[in-house]
């Protein structure tokens, strides 16, 4: 119940932030803030509530973004549209995908992973007629969100974006939620603790991955588009690169794996951390990523929130 | 005859992923840790050499006898103070402290030396030998007969000295080893010192071949894991062979289909190898 009360009214909060902040700055970290949360909670699904620690979670991104932009730039489909087509051809790749590699374990599945990622930026790299190749494609004409005639947003300020952003988010937090608690959310965290006793108990292990993949697919390409058409760019590199798939993955493993808050913490972690230090960093600005996984697994690896959870009930047990 | 100068051309780069494979695998095979940051070390070999070369003249082929011995401190160092804390912990965790290692490499190399693109070219860069009408280019011959040096020279080592002995005993049964009075904890510090004087070697040979920027080692990390994994993981002979025959497919696709399609050959390879024979060609299986 307390948490509920808190959730309403942290998102009561955000719902009124753009009435009282009007720097681009402030809303442009806050979007920032939202993508990362969603990516994070997307990896979740599949890597932390199913233990598959995939490292090709840009391939989705990418398709999630490339769909959106191709049927905006070739048949001036609105995103809003055209990023459903292009969810549906990730679960679709990923699901064909899955059929493969899931019979591989540890390694080589996170290698696997990579391997599938490689493939779809090389083709999206060479197949120039669909993608534009490494030129990459430019988000014009965005048209106006319309209900009936009255125009809701031209999308040409920060508030549009920070709602979508929001709604995204919110979106992914209910996801998992759902997932957690379903059957197939126990499912995936028995296949987690123990593949081979999940399966003497009967559960289908690839169907269970599958499933979870898929729907980790589905938002993550989701968050992709939307990514996108916020910055308004795309090239292969950008959005189908590994760094990519490292950053939704260790926004998940810093703030702690398996748990609605972890991708939370680990994005208000990540995001902050990397704005301030931006000027300073500037392109190494992955670098904060690298010293923070390394901290996180060498002294709490469970994450922040793994970390704090077990000391408060330290504190609790000695009192 | 333009398949023969492609598969020969395959076969002399080949040798280099030889070299970084051996090194991934030696890794894997003493400590059962998968490096993410091979291809990183390998990014720091090529910067040592440019360095040396630019401001000290050393020429890249000769400063071998340089980077292998500073890349071995570096790899000694990272497994002393960070590999060595989690070798009982979980694989994923493994995999995700090489991730954090690899990403520190590149971004501070980023940070030092900027993201610029920069090229070694010695005199001999562009100069090629002919073989009948066969032309192989100069560095990469060099590069390969080097490499052919440094696999004889460590197989040499590891069949021949007690050390040697001590490290594949390790590989075999870590516990057994160190029954028999085997230092696992040194020959692990070893082993990953070994495995980055490689990767660092593999950096020097080819820093006059390739653009040497922070971000070059994901590729090399990469293709030393299908490397890897084609020979069959641990297994030292595996990855020279599969270093050879992932050259080989490269540069033959590269010629057939357009260098833009030879690496998405060389990773359906990989997932062929991984789906049908996850134990790869020479190795037992694990999986």
């Amino acid at each position: 119940m307390r948490t509920l009360i808190i959730s309403a009214v942290a998102l009561l909060a955000f719902l009124l932030v753009p009435l009282f902040v009007q720097s681009p700055y402030a809303l442009h970290i806050f979007i920032l803030l939202f993508m990362a949360v969603a990516l994070g909670e997307s990896w979740n699904v599949i890597g932390g509530y199913a233990g598959q620690y995939s490292v090709g979670h840009s391939a989705w991104y990418g398709l999630g973004a490339y769909g959106a932009f191709i049927l905006l730039q070739r048949n001036a489909t609105p995103p809003w549209f055209g990023v459903w087509v292009a969810v549906a051809v990730a679960v679709v790749v990923a699901l064909a995908v899955g059929w493969i590699t899931f019979r591989l374990r540890g390694p080589y599945f996170v290698l696997a992973s990579i391997a599938v990622a490689e493939i779809i930026r090389l083709l999206a790299l060479n197949w120039k007629d669909l993608t534009n190749g490494a030129e990459g494609i430019l988000a014009s004409d965005i048209p106006p969100l319309k209900l009936g005639e009255t125009v809701i947003t031209d999308w040409n300020s920060k508030t549009p974006y920070y709602y979508m952003g929001l709604l995204l988010a919110v979106f992914c937090i209910a996801v998992n939620l759902v997932v957690k608690r379903s059957k197939l959310g126990y499912y995936l965290q028995a296949i987690r603790e123990d593949q081979d006793a999940a399966h003497s108990l009967g559960i289908p292990l690839t169907l269970c991955k599958n499933a979870a993949l898929g729907i980790s697919a589905a938002l993550t390409a989701l968050a992709g588009s939307f990514a996108a058409l916020y910055i308004g760019f795309i090239e292969p590199q950008a959005v189908f690169g590994i760094d990519i798939s490292i950053q939704l993955l260790l926004t998940c493993i810093i703030g702690g794996i398996g748990t609605i808050t972890g991708p939370l913490f680990g994005a208000i972690v990540l995001v902050l951390l990397s704005e301030a230090l931006r000027s300073s960093l500037a392109q190494a600005h992955l670098l904060v990523y690298g010293v923070l996984v390394i901290a996180v697994i060498l002294t709490m690896p469970d994450g922040i929130v793994g970390f704090v959870v077990q000391r408060m009930r330290r504190k609790a047990g000695t009192q | 005859m333009v398949l023969i100068q492609s598969v020969l051309g395959g076969v002399l780069i080949g040798g280099v992923y030889a070299l970084i494979g051996i090194g991934l695998t030696l890794i894997f095979g003493v400590m059962r840790v998968i490096n993410f940051a091979q291809g990183e070390l390998v990014m720091v070999g090529m910067y040592v050499t440019f360095f040396l070369f630019q401001l000290l003249g050393v020429d890249p082929f000769l400063s071998v006898v340089l980077t292998m011995p500073a890349l071995f401190l570096l790899g000694a160092l990272l497994q002393r103070t960070l590999i060595n804390q989690v070798l009982d912990a979980l694989p994923q965790n493994q995999i995700l402290l090489t991730i954090g290692i690899g990403l520190v490499l590149s971004n501070l190399a980023m940070l030092a030396f900027t993201s610029d693109y920069r090229i070694l070219s010695t005199s001999y860069s562009s100069s090629s030998v002919a073989l009948g009408a066969i032309r192989l280019s100069t560095p990469l011959i060099y590069c390969f007969l080097i490499t052919a040096a440094i696999t004889a020279a460590l197989y040499w080592f590891l069949v021949k000295t007690d050390t040697g002995h001590a490290i594949r005993a390790t590989a075999q049964d870590r516990d057994a080893a160190q029954l028999m009075g085997v230092n696992v904890r040194n020959m692990g510090i070893l082993a990953f010192g070994m495995g980055s004087a490689l990767a660092g070697a593999a950096g020097a040979l080819v820093a006059p071949i390739y653009y040497i920027y922070p971000q070059v080692g994901g590729a090399f990390t990469l293709k030393a894991f299908v490397v890897v994994v084609l020979g069959g993981m641990g297994s030292i002979i595996g990855a020279t062979l599969g270093g050879v025959l992932i050259g080989v497919a490269e540069s033959v696709s590269g010629t057939y289909f357009g260098s833009g399609w030879k690496d998405v050959c060389v990773y359906v390879i990989f997932l062929l190898v991984l789906l049908l024979k996850p134990s790869g060609l020479l190795g037992k299986s694990r999986v």
